[in-house]
């Protein structure tokens, strides 16, 4: 756990990236989010979490194709490196540990 | 709300803003997800409101992970290089510690001296700027023209005041001032309180801001009998200025004698005012005693006016240039303006033209200053250009692992920048040190408010810097650093030739200093030893402060039975101030006036000419057997040549009211007032009871001679203090201002001198030790200890003889337009130039002479083990 230093904010980016598969760019993130979370967000506070994440090696990155919504520029499609998805689990064992370890009380 | 996307393009200043600031490599993905959000907004909003939203995620998308770098490598440590600057400076000052101290103390000592200049070339520049009115206030001035000569007076008559408001619109207000002015003791309660007065028009408190304490400035001096006192006399006579109001005081002096009730006060004028005085009183004083006060041919008054905003001032001169043609019968005056607060800087005029002033000496310690500094600064220069080669290798090293040569300019600035920081702030404790001191030889009260000037100093300080470290930062840092670390640039022959240009500058500027401070004070010695016509030596004069114009005779016959007593005189007003000045004379029979001269016009009594030894070429002094008195005059050979008589005894001249006047002697020319007047037209006229005496003490016995003066006059004079001073000391009191100046130049001359040693030094020790291996070989070769002496020695003593060389014109230029100031001077002799000369040379020597003599005495095994 160390070494993997994921946001809260970063952590939902990343899942999402992970559910949306082929679609996974920019604006298709931030429009899953946003129903999900029911907040609106902002194209730079997600840009800039899928670029620090890049940076840490949790996202890999290709161009895809421009349509014409977007003024003939090209989407960027970001997919999970498998190390992601070893943190993703990770995070998910600790919770779920946290989760069974915690006394009845809390929950109800 | 359904807008057709195609055409809508989002705004254009935010898309630049997002293109100019985003990293290239993340610009297409990002303006396109903005791009395509900016549809989504326009199929909900309107376009208005779309563009809004488009802003505000750009602004949003402008964070620091997604913009660029604002430098390229991204990564330079700017906190840590200065660091690393920071120690390596330190390092430099400890390893070289003469260098470094030479340094600081030049650079703190001029810095200090440049302090104190600005200091008071601010303050000389701050005088009479304080009344309100500052820039509409000006001062009616008339040029005279007299025997082929103008002559430029500040007074006029008394009645130009009234009629300049009447006839010209431009002027808002105008006020008359006396130039007579009553000096004399005041009586409030049986004591008496020395004061100094001024005869003011009524609105005078509305024209000069001299702001009052109590009373209206409208009204305080509309009546006659009323007066106005300083603050600063209010609270010696009453105690306070509250208690002053109402009272009555008595005023006698040889103008009036008086009753007075003090209608208001006002605050002591402050140190930076021109016009000092205790006490303000209606000019219808003077009318009263003296109706020419009143008259357009009497000059007694000097006339301010206010301008309404905008008057075009050149115009108004031409127009009143023969106003006192027009309303007199003499067309021999020329009126024209001056701002008043000009006046005191620039008061002097020659031939009816303004040709300085004070403003003389403001320049030329401004001129001292920046030389001092620059002197500081050489002194910087050099010893870095000294060590240039020293630093050579830190240079190409730097170069070598990617220091750009901005990087090395700003090291070598910084150096620089802090070494003059730390000398600032060892200046301004040097100057708060000795303040007081320069405040007793200049006669200010200045004060060092730090806030005030904290901007100039900053910027001066940097200045320096940056002038100091100039050349070591711009000429170093452009080495190639393959050339220097291969050891081929380490002679720069250029460097040295440079180091002697500012030698040179430097012992020129100090010759100059030295040919200065010779003139100045031989100036001065001239003016206290040069033969004035009279006797000074051993006469005391002391004033009788008595309301009545009693008969002087008894107090002299008291006088004259004191053995140490050779002789007793008396005069009306004061020998040394010479302020005595009359006109209305007429010698031609028939006319009225002639010429309208103004003649010096002291009032004196018997035995005056001979108590101060004036010299009778012709006809007989004043005498108690001839039955003397206010119808005998006895003029000086300068009246005579004036008035072109051929026999001058017996001549009548008709004077004002008075009738005719018989001139019974002439007395050789002697020097009324100070050196700066010349000798000019003059009439003794004869006032039996003049209260200001004149005593001869027989020389040896002054002392015992003078406690039995002060017995009689005490005895004589119930209730006054004897207060007498020495006729020589008074004298000298007249070159104040010289005074002044020769001692801040001798000071300033002696720091400038010093401060070049300290660089000669310094550049001695550096020569001699880079010569060191020379030496030692030539004392192996056997060379002799002299001759190795004046090997060393030749170099500089070359370089010292350029700059006298240079030096002396300049000199003599200077100090001969400052000896222009004077009616009388000293001649420029060569020997004064031969001084400066010799003594630079000497100085010089003196100064190198420890290091050299330390050179020679190397031990040559020693210095060449190493190779």
């Amino acid at each position: 756990m160390k070494k993997t230093k994921l946001g809260e904010f970063e952590e939902l980016v990343l899942m999402t990236v992970v559910v949306l598969q082929e679609e996974a760019y920019g604006v298709e993130i931030k429009r899953e989010l946003e129903d999900r979370l029911s907040e609106t967000l902002s194209v730079g506070s997600i840009q800039s979490a899928l670029k620090r994440m890049e940076e840490k090696g949790f996202l890999t990155s290709e161009f895809g194709e421009a349509t014409q919504k977007r003024g003939g520029k090209r989407k960027r499609i970001y997919s999970a490196t498998p190390y992601a998805h070893r943190v993703l689990k990770e995070m998910k064992d600790v919770r779920s540990q946290l989760w069974a370890a915690m006394p009845n009380v809390a929950t109800s | 709300m359904d807008n057709q996307g195609q055409h809508i393009r989002p705004p254009r200043w935010p898309q630049r803003l997002l293109r100019f600031f985003l990293r290239k490599e993340y610009l297409e993905e990002i303006e396109g997800d903005i791009d395509e959000i900016f549809e989504d907004f326009l199929e909900h909003n309107s376009v208005k409101k779309a563009r809004g939203l488009y802003s505000r995620e750009v602004l949003k998308a402008l964070r620091p992970a997604l913009t660029k770098r604002l430098t390229k490598t991204g990564k330079l440590n700017y906190l840590s290089m200065l660091q690393h600057n920071l120690l390596i400076t330190l390092r430099g000052f400890k390893k070289h510690k003469t260098t470094f101290l030479i340094n600081l103390t030049g650079l703190s000592t001029g810095l200090a001296a440049a302090l104190l200049i600005f200091l008071w070339v601010k303050d000389e520049r701050s005088v009479d700027t304080f009344h309100e009115k500052d820039d509409q206030l000006y001062w009616v001035m008339s040029n005279f023209s007299i025997n082929d000569d103008v002559r430029t007076w500040d007074y006029t008559s008394g009645r130009l005041a009234e009629a300049f408001l009447e006839d010209f619109p431009e002027i808002e207000d105008v006020v008359r001032v006396s130039n007579v002015r009553p000096r004399g003791v005041i009586a409030f309660n049986e004591n008496y309180f020395e004061a100094l007065g001024l005869f003011v028009g009524q609105n005078f408190f509305e024209v000069l801001t001299y702001d009052l304490v109590i009373g209206n400035p409208k009204e305080v001096v509309q009546n006659k009998s009323s007066v106005v006192i300083s603050e600063a006399f209010a609270a010696s006579v009453f105690g306070s200025a509250e208690n002053a109001i109402g009272k009555i005081v008595a005023w006698e002096n040889r103008l009036f004698d008086k009753e007075f009730v003090v209608s208001g006060v006002f605050k002591t004028p402050p140190p930076n005012a021109s016009k000092q005085f205790d006490i303000a009183l209606s000019y219808e004083n003077l009318i009263e005693v003296d109706p020419w006060a009143d008259h357009w041919n009497g000059s007694y008054a000097q006339t301010y006016v206010v301008f309404k905003k905008g008057t075009d001032i050149e115009l108004f001169n031409t127009k009143i240039a023969d106003y006192l043609t027009l309303n007199t019968d003499s067309d021999r005056f020329e009126l024209f303006v001056q701002q008043y607060s000009k006046n005191y800087l620039y008061g002097t005029y020659e031939s009816g033209i303004q040709t300085g002033g004070r403003i003389e000496n403001v320049r030329l310690f401004t001129l001292i200053g920046i030389f001092i500094l620059a002197i500081a600064c050489i002194n910087f220069m050099n010893l870095s250009t000294a060590q240039a080669s020293k630093k050579l290798k830190e240079v190409g090293v730097k170069k070598a692992i990617g220091a750009n040569r901005s990087a090395l300019i700003f090291q070598f600035l910084g150096e620089s920048i802090l070494l003059s920081l730390i000398a600032l702030i060892i200046s301004i404790g040097l100057v708060a040190l000795v303040l007081p001191q320069f405040n007793a030889i200049s006669g200010k009260a200045l004060e060092l408010q730090l806030q005030e000037y904290l901007l100039p100093i900053i910027s001066m300080i940097i200045l320096t810097g940056v002038f100091a470290g100039s050349y070591p930062a711009f000429y170093l840092s452009g080495f190639k650093p393959v050339a220097v670390l291969k050891g081929k640039v380490s002679n720069l022959r250029g460097e040295e030739w440079i180091r002697k240009g500012l030698v040179i500058v430097q012992f020129s500027l100090s010759v100059i200093f030295i040919i200065g401070v010779i003139v100045i004070n031989k100036q001065i010695e001239f003016t206290q030893n040069k033969d004035l016509g009279y006797d000074r030596e051993a006469i005391i004069t002391f004033r009788e402060r008595g309301k009545a114009r009693k008969n002087p005779q008894p107090f002299f016959n008291e006088l004259e039975k004191i053995s140490g007593v050779l002789s007793t005189g008396n005069m009306s007003g004061d020998f040394l101030s010479a302020d005595d000045s009359y006109s209305g004379f007429s010698w031609i029979e028939g006319t009225k006036d002639d010429d309208n001269h103004l003649f010096w016009s002291p009032m004196v009594g018997y035995d005056f000419i001979e108590t101060l030894g004036l010299e009778v070429v012709e006809g007989r002094s004043f005498s108690r057997e001839f039955k003397d008195g206010t119808d005998r005059v006895i003029l000086n050979e300068s009246a005579v040549k004036f008035m072109e008589l051929q026999n001058p005894i017996g001549t009548k001249i008709d004077f004002a009211d008075e009738g005719p006047l018989e001139v019974i002697g002439v007395v050789k020319d002697f020097q009324y007032g100070s050196l700066h007047q010349k000798i000019e037209p003059l009439i003794l006229l004869f006032r039996r009871r003049g209260k200001q005496y004149l005593v001869k003490l027989r020389p040896g016995a002054e002392l015992d001679a003078f406690s039995k003066i002060e017995k009689v006059f005490e005895e004589m004079h119930p209730g006054q203090v004897f207060n007498a001073s020495l006729l020589a000391d008074d004298y000298t009191s007249l070159y104040d201002t010289e005074n002044k100046v020769a001692d801040l130049s001798n000071y300033m001359a002696g720091i400038a001198i010093i401060i070049s040693c300290l660089g000669l030094f310094g550049l001695a020790a550096f020569t001699a030790e880079r010569r060191t291996k020379e030496i030692g070989i030539r004392k192996i070769l056997g060379a002799s200890q002299l001759a190795i002496m004046r090997l060393l020695t030749s170099m500089f003593t070359r370089t010292v003889l350029v700059a006298v060389v240079l030096a002396l014109p300049i000199g003599y230029y200077m100090v001969d337009s400052w000896l222009q100031n004077f009616a009388y001077s000293i001649e420029l002799e060569w020997w004064i130039f031969a001084v400066a000369g010799v003594s630079a040379l000497l100085i010089a020597w003196f100064t190198i002479g420890f290091q050299t003599f330390k050179a020679t005495r190397i031990n040559p095994a020693q210095c060449l083990r190493n190779e």
